[in-house]
């Protein structure tokens, strides 16, 4: 990438602002320029700056929850990427659900933050592991329908694994793995309420060939639910490992 | 009515049905006692239809009584209305009788006695016993009124004796037996709480006992071993086994909680010994978990104990929902294949070597 991406940290406590910039400095490639730093939503924006990319938000600022004006920031035209020290999989949901682009625990920062803001200014998927979890946990009735093999790449995401080592576990290589997890969130940006960011992330998963147009469902009905949990169950695991259809 | 505690509603039920016997006996006597004098001395009547008219009033007190009595105890106010007209019925119809023949032909004075036994039964007893004296009281009246000779006064004490005494020895019995059923309850209630105790105690019991059989396995001879001097500290072998033995007696512990969640709850206690090593631990869920079984769950951290005994700074534990049943993974920085125990109990258990990385998953399902 020629240009750095310009971010934003939107967090209560210097601290963590200073970690995040130390983060975003020690970046070998020096891919992401901090632009500006704020304690609360009003001051983003108010002053005339370089345009923002990307937000790194902290979901909860002096004690209470912003997953609510993340829709308002994606309409003003911000990506956003969430950081917080809530791993609730019901908040991680209503996070992405409201147009984040990604969700990364104070756990994760050091690995996963700059990584999740550069997939987001790209309109590319990132899947934390909490993301997974969150998905993996998710149990509306509006759930979109996941494939064994996304599912599975999830689970071994989720616990753990390298994503190398999900593929020497599920026979297929490290970019196969990409696939079914991008894939599984991309699956999530066609549902529940609309976003700009939601569809950006989406029309650049169809692009990138993650997602075939006619593979996005809107929703899970209950029957199909049910059906996808015998196969589940009837799946033997090691012959899990088919190539991506 | 509110909800009533169980000893409440036992003493309750046997309550009522001492007022149900109660009720037989007023409506038999007013219908059968009472109703065949009354036809039974028709020509003695100066009007046969006031006498028949108060009869009815009096069984319209005793239906009212009724209805009161078996809705609940019955306030004072309701009670001496329904007391009150019976006594009136019972004085009118005496007075209405012929002069010196009032006793040979009186039906009224048992009904009105027996009704006040219905309405005033669960009521203070000088109640009961007020009204029963105002009764007699009004009878002599009406004798005293139609001029009382020596024959008539002893008819009066007579009648007095086996009526009057009939309804307070009633009154008295079914006091007595409210008394008793109310203790019967709390006896019985004891008696539960007492099988209760008893219960838990031998639960609490048997897990003592399983535990110590489960010390007495591994624990026990390490401890021996040790204070023998046959065990040496400094050997890295002797630590790893203490490492788990700890590690154990941490999950045995924690095994007696029977709270929800409990495999979380004991992979917990199983991580404690590890942080204490200075490995980081990080253990977390993904969907609603089922219950799983105990003997399962000691495979699933017996497994655990193993890994984070061999992790060198840290171990990632994952619990979720899978199609029937639960993954429970660990990741862990193990440097070389751990040798994991036996699957068993419905749990499958599968690893993979990764450089230095451990992945496991002990797989149980309730199918």
């Amino acid at each position: 990438m020629e240009q750095p991406v310009t971010v934003a940290i939107i967090e209560d406590h210097p601290v963590v602002t200073e970690g995040v910039a130390s983060w975003i400095r020690s970046d070998p490639g020096q891919r992401v320029r901090l632009v500006q730093t704020a304690r609360d939503l009003t001051a983003l924006g108010a002053v005339p700056r370089p345009p923002t990319d990307v937000v790194i938000l902290d979901l909860e600022l002096s004690g209470e929850l912003v997953t609510t004006q993340i829709p308002d920031l994606v309409a003003a035209g911000y990506r956003v990427v969430a950081f917080s020290g809530h791993s609730d999989p019901a908040i991680v949901m209503e996070t992405l659900d409201n147009g984040a682009h990604a969700y990364v625990s104070k756990d994760e920062g050091r690995d996963h933050l700059v990584e999740a803001v550069l997939a987001a200014a790209a309109d590319r998927p990132y899947v934390t592991r909490s993301q997974a979890r969150a998905m993996l946990a998710d149990q509306r009735p509006a759930r979109p329908a996941l494939s064994e093999q996304e599912r599975q790449a999830l689970l071994l995401w989720f616990q753990g694994m390298s994503k190398a080592s999900v593929g020497r576990r599920m026979s297929i290589s490290e970019n196969t793995v990409r696939q079914y997890i991008s894939r599984a969130r991309a699956k999530y940006a066609a549902t529940g309420r609309t976003a700009p960011s939601k569809d950006a992330l989406l029309a650049r998963a169809i692009e990138d060939g993650v997602i075939k147009a006619g593979e996005i469902v809107p929703y899970e009905s209950f029957a199909h639910a049910a059906a996808d949990a015998e196969t589940r169950a009837a799946a033997d695991r090691p012959s899990l490992g088919a190539p991506g259809r | 009515m509110t909800a009533a505690a169980p000893t409440a509603v036992m003493s309750g039920r046997y309550q009522r049905a001492f007022t149900i016997a109660v009720l037989f006996l007023v409506a038999g006597w007013h219908l059968a006692g009472a109703g065949g004098q009354l036809l039974n001395n028709r020509p003695a009547y100066a009007s046969f239809a006031f006498q028949g008219a108060m009869w009815l009033v009096m069984a319209l007190a005793i239906a009212a009584g009724s209805v009161l009595v078996l809705r609940g105890s019955p306030g004072w106010l309701p009670a001496w209305t329904v007391a009150v007209i019976a006594l009136a019925a019972s004085t009118a119809a005496a007075a209405a009788s012929p002069a010196g023949q009032m006793l040979a032909v009186n039906w009224s004075w048992g009904s009105a006695g027996w009704t006040g036994v219905l309405v005033l039964l669960r009521r203070r007893f000088t109640e009961l016993a007020s009204f029963l004296a105002a009764e007699a009281l009004a009878i002599l009246g009406v004798q005293v009124w139609d001029g009382l000779n020596r024959s008539d006064l002893a008819g009066f004490l007579a009648v007095l004796a086996w009526s009057t005494g009939a309804q307070i020895a009633v009154a008295a019995g079914v006091k007595a037996l409210d008394a008793a059923a109310g203790q019967a309850a709390a006896a019985a209630r004891s008696e539960d709480a007492a099988r209760e105790r008893a219960a838990t105690a031998e639960i609490i019991r048997a897990a003592r006992h399983a535990r110590w059989l489960a010390l007495q396995e591994n624990a026990v001879p390490l401890v021996a071993e040790l204070a023998a001097g046959m065990a040496d500290p400094g050997d890295p072998r002797v630590r790893i086994r203490c490492a788990v033995q700890a590690a154990r007696l941490r999950r045995l512990l924690a095994e007696g909680d029977e709270v929800l969640g409990s495999l979380v709850h004991e992979l917990h206690a199983s991580a404690d010994v590890a942080e204490r090593r200075g490995v980081a631990v990080e253990i977390e869920t993904a969907g609603s978990l089922p219950q799983v079984p105990g003997p399962a769950r000691r495979v699933i951290t017996d497994a655990a104990i193993a890994i984070l005994t061999a992790a060198r700074s840290q171990a990632r534990i994952t619990l979720a929902t899978v199609a029937a049943g639960i993954a429970v993974s660990f990741v862990a920085d193990t440097g070389a294949v751990v040798g994991l125990p036996a699957a068993g109990e419905g749990v499958a258990i599968e690893q993979q070597q990764d450089g230095g990385i451990l992945w496991a998953e002990a797989r149980w399902n309730s199918r």
